[in-house]
This record gives C-alpha cells, structure tokens and sequence, in this order.
C-alpha cells in the first residue's frame, strides 16, 4: 500500500468506521437480534463523529475534504444519528409485538445498510471526482431501495419502493448522462479540470454544445434525489407506503445528495462564459417545485402524503438559494458569489431538524403495522397515524409529543423566531442580494430573482394553511380515541433531541450560519461579501 | 469573588429562577406538595447572586467624593449575538447593521432593582408555601412565580430595547397568566383579559417607540459596541453619546420617543388614563399582586424612564408631561382609594396612588427626582409587598372575605398580622421614621425645587453653590429654546415644552401635598376598619379565623423591619442616592449637573408630617373603634362619595367611548368580513386549491405515467436550455 492510498483513507477514516461497522452487523446479523444491529450502529455513527473530530482538509485521490465536504459530513452524520434513533423506535415496536408476518431477526441488516448509506452520502460531499460522485450517489440509492423494500412486506410497501427503484433508476441514468458530457468536455475525470478546460474554452464549439446537455441533465437527475418538479411524482406514494423511519430519511438524506450534486455542477460549469443558463433552469424549477409541492398538500389529508407534498415544497425554496448561487450577486460575468449556498446549507439543516423531528413524533406515537394485528384476536385496534384526523386532541392525550411537533411545523412553517424563518429569511434575502441595486427590469436577472423571493413568500403563506391545519387538529379538537405512543423510546428521544436542536437554532442560529457560510467559501469562492445572516461577535464591555 | 467579571453571578440571576419555573413544570407531579421547593430554592440563590452584585458594585461605586459629579459605572456581557443582518442587506439612504447582542447590564440601578425583585420574590415565595397551601393549581403558581422573577430580571438587566420589549412582554405574560390563575372564576378570567387588553395599548407605544429609536439612532443597544468592521457603533445610553449633550434628539422626534415610553409606562405601571386594569388584578393570588402588582412588575414604567432619562431631558415637555401625569394619577387614584371598602382594592389604588407620586419624581428631570424616584419604589416595594401580604393574610383567615365592612377587631385575632400591616401603614402614610416618609419627603423636595427654585434657594443659606438654584438654572440652559441651535440641526423645541414652567410644578406639589393627606387617610381608615372595633368574623371563617402559619408571619415580620427602618437608614446614608447617581443613565451632563447636596428638607418634612397627621386624625375620628358596617362617615361628601365609590366612572367612560364604538365597529366588520372579505379570501384561496387540484390528478400513482412525466420534462429542460444556448 503506497503513501498515496494510506492518505486517502485517512481523509474518509469516518467513513471507513461506517463500512466497517455494516460488515460487523452483516456478518454478526446471524447470531444476534435486531436492537444489537442498531446499538452497533448508533455505536459507530459516534464512533465516526469521534473520528471525523478536528479533520484537517486534504486532496487525494478524488477525495477533496474542504469546507463544503466537512459540512456535508457532519450533517450526514448528524442526521444519521437522529433518523437511526428513528428507525430503531420503530423496530423497538417490531420486536415487542408478535405477530404472524413478522420475521423476526430479519431486519437485522437495515442497520448495516443505513451505515452504508450514511457512507455513501458523506462521500458524496467529498467527491471531486466524477466517477467518485457517481459512486457515491449510487451508494445512498442501493441501500435507499433495500431499506424501502425491508420495511415492509404489505402491498403497498412494496409497491413503494418499486416505484422509487425504478424512477430512481431512470434519474440515474439521466444524471450518467450529464456526466458523459462532463467527461467529453473536460477530457477528465477530476471536476477541477473539468472547470479549468470549461473556462479556458468557453466559446469552443463542443462547450457550447454539450454543456447546456450536461447542465439540463444534471439538473434532472439531481430534481430526482430532492423529489423536485419533474422528478416529484414518487414522493406522495412513496412516504405514504413505507415507515416513518423510511420516510423521515427519504425527507432528508437524498436531497443532501441533490443538493451536492447542485453546488458541485455550479462550481465546475459555472464559470463558463453562459452560467445564466443555470440559474434560469433552477429559478424557474424552484418556482414550479415549491408551488406544486404547496398546492397539492392544500388536499392532502393523509399525514405522510401531506409531509411528502411539504417536502417537495421545501426542495423548492432550497432551489431558490441555488439558483442565487448560480447568478451570484456579483454583476460580472463569471464570478460567483457564495450567498445563496450557505443560505441554502442552513435551510437543509434547519428543515432536516424539523422533519426528523416530525418523523420521530409520529413514529414514537406508534403504528402497528395491519399484518401484525390482523390474525391477533384480541389485540387492541390499530393505532396507526395515518390521517390527520387521527391527531385530533393530542394535545390533551401527549402534551410533549403535541408540543414538539407544533414547534417542528412551525419552524417548517417559517414562523419567527423558530429556525425555518432564519433559513427561509437568509434564502430570500440571497435571492434579493442578485444584483442588488440594480433597476428591476423586465426580464433582467435582479427582476427574475425579485419575483423568486415573492414566489418564496406567498408560498411560505400557503405552507402555512396545512401546517397549522394539523396543529389546529392538535390543539383545538377533541380527540376521538386515544393514541398509544408505543412506537419506542428511542424515536421518542430523537423528537426529544430535534426540539433541543430547534431551541438551540432559535436562540443561537449564527453558529449555524457561520459553518454554512464558511463550507459555501469553500466550495464557491466568494467576492465581495454578500448579505448573510452574519456580523461577527460584537462583545464589549465598557466601564470605568 | 473577583469583580472584575460578575458576568457569571449576572447570569445566574435570571438563569436559577429561570430553571427553577422549568424544573417546578416538569417534575410538577414528583413534587407533589412540595411544589414550592425549586421556586424558594432558586429565587432565593438569585438573591444570593443579587446581593452580591449589589455590594460589590457598590465598591466600585465608593471612593468618589460625594461633591465630586458621579463617573458612570456599567458592567456589560453580552452572551451571543442572537440575530442580525448586514449593512448589505438594508435599504435605505445609510444603511446600518442590524444586531440584537442577548447583552446583560450591571450598573447601579439595575443591580440595585435586581435585589429588590429577588429579594421580594424570595418574601412572596416563601408567604406562599402557607398561602397556597393545598391549591390545586399549587405547582402552576410557583411555576409562573419563578417564570415572573426571571422575565423581571431580565428586564431590568437587559442593554437592548428589543431585549426589554421581548421582557417587557414576558412579565405581562406572567401577569395576565397570574391574575387568571383561578381562571375558572369568571371575574378572575375577566379581569385577567382586561388587564392583557389595556396593557396591549401601552406595549403598542413601546414596540412603537423601539422603531423610533432605531430609525432615529441606528442601534438599539444601552451600551457602546463595536460593528462587523471594527467601527464604534455608540448606544443609545452609551458612555459615547452620554459625554454628548447634543447626541439626543429633541423636537418632534425625540418628543415621540418620550411620549411613546410614557404611554408604554402608563400601561404597565397604570397611571391614568390606563389605570384601570389594576384594580381588577387583584382577583389573582394575593402573593401574586404582592410581588406583580404591588411591589415589581408595575414599577416596570419607573425603571423605563428613568432608564431612558437622557432622552427625556432633551424633551422638556414630555418630561413635564410625566410629572402632570404622575401627580394626577397620584391624586385621583387617592381620591377613589378613600371610599372602597375591598381591603385589596384600598390597597390597589394606593399602588396606582404610589406609583403616581414616583412618576412626578422623574418628571423632574433633576438627579434628586430621579434618584428619589428610585428610593421611592425600593421603599414601597418594601411596605406594599407588606400591606398586600397582610391583606393577604386576613383574607387566609376570613375564608376568602375580604370586604372591610364584614369584619373587624381582628387584632385581637390576629395580633402579628395586625402589628406589621400597622408598620406597613405607618410607612405608607408618611409618618416619620418609617420609611415612606423619608422617600415621599425627597420628592416633594425635587417638585419644590423645580416649583420654586429661586425663593427656595434661601433655605440652603451657607451651603457652598446652591443645589436647587443649581439645577433649575442648568436645566433652564439645557431646555431653552435659544439654545436649540447648538445642540443639533433639527429643531430642538416642541409646543410640549411650553408646560415646563415652575407654575406647573408649584400646582403638582400641592397636588402631591394633598394626596399626601389622602394616602393617610385611606390607609388607616383600612386599620382602623379592619384592626380595631368590635371583634367580628365573617361565617365564611368558621369558628377557626387564627392567625397565619409562620410561612406566612415571618416574611410579614422581615419585610416590617424593612419598612420601618430602610428609609432612615438609607437616607441618612445617603447611600442610595450616590450609588445611584452612577448609572450610566443619571451620569448624562444635564442630569448630572442639577445635584444638589445632601440636605433634610425641614420645612417639607413638616409640611409632609403635617399631612398625614391630619389624613390619621380625620380617619381616627371616623372610623378608630367603630363597627365598620356601620353608615360610613364618608357618606357627607354626598354626590363625591358616590363618584369616588363609582371609581369616576373610568370604566364605565370607556365602556361608553372605547368599548361600545368598537363592538359596533366589529359587528360591521364581522359582517364585512363574512360576505366581503372572506367572500374574496376565499377566492383568492381557491386558486392555489384548485391549482393542486389539477396537479393533484397528475398524481395517478401508476409508476408509467411517472416516469413517462419525468422523462418529458427532463426533455423540455434540455430542450429549453439548449435552444437558450443556440439562440
């Protein structure tokens, strides 16, 4: 093993400790039950946040740990940790319950492959290389179908994840595509040379051919992984089919990956001489997706079709800041600007907090699933959440789970001072940074933006109906039978842990804002200093 | 303990009684009876941590001469920045960044305020281990207690307007929340929703005047920071722009600003014409008024203009403004107080009463008014925290009653309860040595000297450099028109100002003079109803009326010391008034400027003396070993009994003119809103529903057909990029 290889593997250590660990509870997974697969792998997500603790930058071999990666990281391991918690409250009901269709030590493997994902995930913010990134996306979209398909053994499980297996599939080959012309362009592999020769031969004949192919298709195959138009369609069915567990990691993780996959086409084609080509195809799907996302939850009364909807809607927003990455406040031509990435990292983590936190509510409100109960007897009837009337007056009958997800929807609705305003704030006020000061004229940029962030807002007002429809349900109807929170301590602590994070993001957002503008430098160089929700620490103490 | 950085015990101030109200909610159950335990613990640590404060900025405040002008002496830390956004991202003509820096203060003022709310938090709480005794709603109460004190210290130790507003708010939450605490009963629950409502009127003003002020100096905070780029950014009652005369806006402006406080201040601490919630308050738990609405929370307008004295001394006529408004209150409420017959109402309206006198203090604009004004509200906090807890006491023992005129003689009953309310009332009424009398003493003294500057300097013969001449004459300066010029662009000069003349504060004195009397009055026609006459006891009593628990006489006995003794001694110190003198806030040129030396107002002291002794002789003569359901002597003031039992019909004018109006204006509205409105609500909402609902159908759940649309709009995405591209 020469020096090259040993330093590579020292840069994705954490990751490393994640595969390691999957192999540990797939081999282990024949002797031992499912909750020792899950404390293995709560045991190595800490274990790799231990590793990843102080991690210098460093390029090897495809691998760039910058900023940008390091955020990426710490989100995906920080997520992972919550949703694991999630998903092992629900096999904490799994295993007290038995009943005919459960097979018993079977699910075992589900901890192995969410560590596989979670890998998977992290290494897509590291890749600087595009086979490393296609790699990397394949890694969280294999377990993604597996853990789909694991969860549930009844028809519409099933039927869910088919249909994400082959929408996915279709998104991934778009997405191989883009990378094809990326690799024709560039003559590499490596996303920095791809960029250098992109710029170097801007007005080439083959860049202004392939490029706009690579850029159309790369947007595409990203829009699937963050369930945005036109890749939206599998969300509903998907969420409503599967755990809440699955859907709380298909709300977050993926769009992750789609969001990276974004920021890394933005700094490799977006010096070109054209970038308005990208900013206008993420504007104009921001705006679609967000409003589509809104309107069709306006319907929704199943809980997880309404949060699958919600999600589509905020992959829209998280466009918005794309897209004012991808214009750049900076009005010469070629020169980006990182106000809208960082705006768009701190909404991933703010909706990321809120939406684990949702997820984790309703799984520790507990379901069992129909098969389980079916052949029972005398079993209690079935305390499946799937409506939203079925949280009719849960304030009354949980007042902690009620409280948490008030908060949670309320942070997604984007009420002050809660942490999805602060993101929702900082996306619009990138948006409005794009050539501030600038006339707004029709069909200038400044004009295009303008009309995004007022997009944002009436669709944030929208948003507002169905969220507070279900804290209404909550707080002023009576309830109609009781819920049983057996969905398992563990998803009860992590709704516990993302109402800590969302106190901590309320009362002090800046920590937060200040990790997401340094990994958004990182990645895309800044210019002049955009609007941020930032000023440094002004302490002063005066006397005397 | 170092000094140097009480950054720590600051914190723990508002932080202990903070996690006490958390653990008191969450472990409520646990707890069981003894629900009282994080609130007593934890308020009393803040105590601890409060005092501290106090003596050790204390040290740093001694060492100055006491004829040398006070330096400013402030202490802030700010925890962490919660919020802001950057030059850039602000329109406008100059720009400013906007920060909200979670900063905590300590100076003179704040730290001594701090000891006062936990030092009477700590009183109540403990009175109310006995008081609350077996209440269902027991941890709730303690909870809301130690939520109160925390907001309170927060309040007071906050160096930012937005961080006061949030507070500002939080006790009014915690007060509305208390005085519905049996929210079952409809008057408590209606009396709670009055005082949320009128408050709503005077927070207005606040939020108002925090837009004012940012527009006008660009921050919000007390204290001088250092912007993004290392510029000084100075605060508002930073040492900057303290060192500036001309650094405060006057005219229309900071006219604005200062009436905005005051109606803000008139709200929480209930002076005219947004008096009349407190009255109802008293329908919560008696500790509660003690410490909320008696002794801390309405004292709240105090702490706001003197806080912002710099920006009232550039507005002669706001500041005279406060005086009038002050010392009428004072005098109205006094009036009302004489005829009630609700023991917590007499006691109510002499707060209102009391309030008003410290009002007309600060509308001075001198540093004795200002201080006194202070003096003023650390001696009341003391000796009406002590009538309330009494109150509180006899109603514990009458069953609930607590309507004068249904009992009586209950000294004999009752002898601790009935020696500290005496205490109480004596500090109340003004009767030298106790407490009161020294506070009320010091402003009259600041209304004389603005009365009558010129004639009153003869009384100061010898004294080095006359004070009061001293201060009308640097006032005069500060205010005069002609001087507009030099102190900044804008003009300087309201039609206000024309107020500011010693004639008006020649009538405010006797005003205060005559309250002066009444306060006597009211208050020992309460002892003499209550106390003394024939024993009897309401049924609601049972055979078992007794004295209170321990619990409950012990901080009626601790705060009865305090109010017999801490006026004179404070006074003879003159401890408070030069500790005082160095917050940042009294160290501006035009306050500092009018101190005057420390001297006993004999003639005044008299005159005050002469007051309340007459106010005690005509209740004795009235009421002094009587049955009080007897005819009431008052009965001979005829109409005026009535209007003054009648509360001049405040609330039945408001009922009339605000009230009536605005039901009227929502019943339209309601209409309006119904067929109008919601008609185009509706309208409007429907086309993001029927939008979905075609989205919606897009949505058939047949992976084809999904596929198939993600194809074609990947396609078009191309499609139209591409053609971007060529074209």
């Amino acid at each position: 093993m020469n020096a090259t290889s040993l330093d590579t593997f020292a840069l994705i250590a954490p990751e490393l400790v994640l595969v390691l660990a999957a192999l540990v509870i797939y081999l282990g997974g024949a002797f031992a039950g499912l909750r020792s697969g899950w404390l293995v792998a709560l045991a190595a997500i800490v274990t790799a946040m231990l590793v990843a603790q102080g991690r210098g930058t460093g390029v090897s071999a495809g691998v760039t740990l910058d900023g940008f990666s390091s955020f990426i990281r710490w989100t995906t391991l920080a997520s992972g940790l919550l949703l694991a918690l999630v998903m092992a409250g629900d096999l904490f009901v799994a295993a007290a319950s038995r009943g005919p269709g459960l097979r018993r030590g079977g699910t075992c493997e589900e901890a192995g492959t969410f560590l596989i994902l979670l890998a998977g995930l992290s290494l897509v913010g590291a890749a600087g290389d595009l086979v490393l990134l296609f790699a990397g996306l394949e890694l969280v979209s294999i377990p993604t179908y597996i853990l789909l398909g694991l969860k549930r053994t009844d028809a519409r499980g099933q039927e869910a994840s088919l249909k994400y297996f082959f929408l996915s599939l279709i998104a991934s080959a778009l997405f191989l595509y883009a990378v094809v012309c990326l690799y024709g362009l560039g003559g590499s592999t490596d996303l920095g040379a791809i960029a250098a020769r992109i710029r170097a031969e801007s007005t080439g004949r083959t860049v202004q051919a392939l490029l706009p192919l690579a850029i159309g298709l790369g947007v595409v195959g990203a829009a699937f992984r963050l369930a945005a138009v036109p890749m939206h369609f599998y969300a509903p069915d998907v969420y409503e089919g599967t755990s809440p567990g699955n859907a709380a990691l298909l709300s977050t993780l993926p769009k992750v990956a789609g969001i990276v996959v974004l920021a890394r086409i933005i700094s490799t084609v977006g010096s070109s001489a054209s970038p308005e080509l990208l900013w206008r195809v993420v504007a104009g799907l921001a705006a679609v997706t967000m409003t589509v996302g809104n309107v069709m939850a306006l319907w929704q009364t199943n809980l997880r079709r309404l949060l699958a909807c919600s999600s589509i809607a905020h992959s829209g927003y998280l466009l918005v800041g794309i897209a004012a990455a991808a214009a750049g406040p900076a009005a010469a031509p070629g020169l980006l600007s990182a106000g809208g990435l960082p705006a768009t990292l701190f909404y991933l983590a703010t909706y990321a907090v809120a939406t684990i936190g949702i997820f984790g509510a309703l799984a520790y409100l507990g379901h069992r699933w129909p098969e389980w109960t079916a052949g029972g007897g005398a079993r209690p009837p079935r305390h499946e959440i799937a409506d939203v009337d079925d949280l009719d007056g849960l304030s009354g009958t949980n007042p902690v789970a009620a409280f948490a997800m008030a908060v949670f929807l309320l942070s997604l609705a984007g009420i002050p001072p809660l942490p999805g305003f602060w993101g929702k704030l900082s996306l619009a006020v990138s948006a409005l940074d794009v050539d501030a000061g600038a006339a707004i004229v029709s069909g200038s940029r400044r004009a295009w933006f303008v009309g995004l962030a007022v997009v944002l807002v009436l669709n944030a007002a929208i948003a507002a109906a169905y969220y507070l429809r279900i804290i209404a349900a909550m707080y002023f109807k009576t309830t109609k039978r009781g819920v049983q929170a057996d969905g398992g301590l563990a998803a009860g602590v992590a709704m516990l842990a993302c109402l800590a994070l969302v106190g901590v993001l309320t009362l002090q957002p800046r920590a937060l804002v200040a990790a997401a503008s340094r990994a958004g430098e990182a990645l895309i160089p800044l210019t002049p200093p955009a609007t941020t929700l930032l000023a440094p620490d002004a302490t002063l103490a005066t006397g005397r | 303990m170092n000094f140097s950085d009480p950054s720590t015990l600051l914190v723990l101030v508002p932080l202990v009684p903070l996690a006490a109200a958390v653990l008191t909610v969450a472990l409520g159950r646990v707890l069981g009876r003894r629900s009282w335990l994080p609130a007593v613990a934890g308020i009393g640590a803040a105590f601890v941590c409060a005092v501290m404060l106090l003596s050790g900025m204390a040290r740093e405040v001694t060492g100055v001469g006491h004829d040398q002008p006070a330096r400013p002496v402030e202490f802030v830390t700010t925890l962490w920045e919660w919020a802001g956004v950057d030059a850039a991202g602000m329109s406008g003509a100059a720009p400013q960044a906007f920060s909200i820096p979670v900063s905590l203060r300590l100076d003179p003022l704040t730290a001594t305020l701090l000891v006062i709310i936990t030092g009477v938090g700590l009183l109540v709480a403990i009175y109310s281990i006995g008081y609350m005794h077996g209440d269902p709603g027991e941890p709730r109460f303690f909870a809301l207690v130690s939520a109160f004190v925390f907001s309170m210290s927060m309040l007071v130790a906050a160096s930012n307007f937005l961080l006061v507003y949030v507070f500002w708010e939080a006790v009014g939450a915690c007060s509305y929340l208390l005085i519905g605490f049996w929210f079952s009963k409809s008057a408590a629950a209606q009396a709670a929703k009055k005082a949320f409502l009128v408050n709503r009127v005077g927070d207005f003003g606040l939020a108002v005047a925090t837009f004012l002020l940012w527009m006008t100096y660009g921050t919000l905070n007390f204290h001088d920071s250092v912007a993004a780029d290392g510029t000084l950014v100075p605060g508002i009652l930073g040492a900057t722009r303290l060192a500036d005369a001309s650094a405060y806006a006057g005219g229309a402006v900071g006219t604005a600003i200062c009436l905005l406080f005051l109606l803000a201040a008139c709200g929480k601490s209930a002076q005219l014409p947004l008096h009349v919630w407190l009255p109802d308050a008293m329908e919560g738990p008696t500790p509660a008024s003690s410490l909320i609405h008696a002794a801390t929370m309405v004292t709240a307008g105090i702490y706001l203009v003197a806080r912002t004295a710099p920006l009232f001394v550039a507005c002669p006529g706001a500041l005279t403004l406060v005086s009038i408004v002050g010392a009428t209150t004072a005098l109205v409420a006094a009036l009302i107080g004489t005829v009630q017959n609700d023991l917590k109402r007499v006691l109510a309206y002499s707060t209102i009463s009391q309030l008003g006198y410290m009002f007309a203090s600060l509308g001075t604009g001198t540093l004795l008014g200002f201080t006194a004004a202070i003096f003023h509200l650390v001696t009341h906090a003391f000796f009406k925290a002590l009538l309330f807890m009494g109150a509180g006491s006899v109603m514990h023992a009458m069953g609930g009653v607590i309507d004068m005129r249904r009992f009586g003689g209950l000294r004999r009953i009752m002898p601790v309860t009935a020696a500290t309310f005496l205490a109480g009332a004596l500090a109340l009424a003004g009767v030298a040595p106790f407490a009161g009398f020294f506070s009320k003493d010091e402003i009259l003294a600041a209304l004389h000297s603005r009365g009558w500057a010129d004639a009153h300097a003869d009384h100061h013969e010898g004294l080095p450099a006359d004070g009061h001449a001293a201060a009308a004459a640097v006032f005069r300066l500060v205010s005069s028109p002609t001087d507009a010029a030099r102190i900044s662009a804008g003009p300087r000069a309201s039609t206000l100002d024309a107020l500011d003349t010693p004639a008006t504060f020649r009538l405010l004195f006797w005003m205060s003079l005559v309250t002066a009397a009444l306060t006597a009055f009211y208050t020992f026609r309460a002892v003499f109803m209550t106390f003394t006459g024939p024993t009897r006891v309401p049924e609601e009593a049972g055979h078992h009326a007794h004295e209170s628990p321990p619990s409950m006489t012990v901080p009626l006995a601790i705060l009865a010391v305090l109010s017999a003794v801490s006026g004179w001694w404070l006074f003879s110190t003159h401890s408070l008034a030069t500790f005082l003198a160095a917050t940042p806030s009294f160290t501006a040129p035009a306050v500092a400027a009018s101190a005057t030396p420390a001297v006993f107002h004999w003639d005044l002291a008299i005159q005050g003396t002469l007051a309340a002794a007459l106010g005690i002789v005509v209740a004795a003569l009235g009421h002094l070993g009587r049955r009080s359901d007897g005819p009431q002597p008052e009965r001979f003031l005829g109409p005026l009994a009535t209007l003054f039992a009648n509360r001049m019909y405040f609330d039945q004018v408001y009922a009339a003119l605000i009230v009536k109006p605005l039901q009227v204006i929502a019943l339209i509205a309601a209409f309006v809103d119904r067929h109008l409105v919601d008609g185009l609500v509706d309208l409007v909402a429907r086309v993001p529903l029927g939008l979905g609902g075609v989205v919606r159908h897009l949505q058939s759940g047949i992976v084809q057909r999904y596929a198939l649309a993600g194809v074609i709009g990947a396609l078009l995405i191309v499609l139209a990029v591409v053609a971007r591209a060529m074209g």
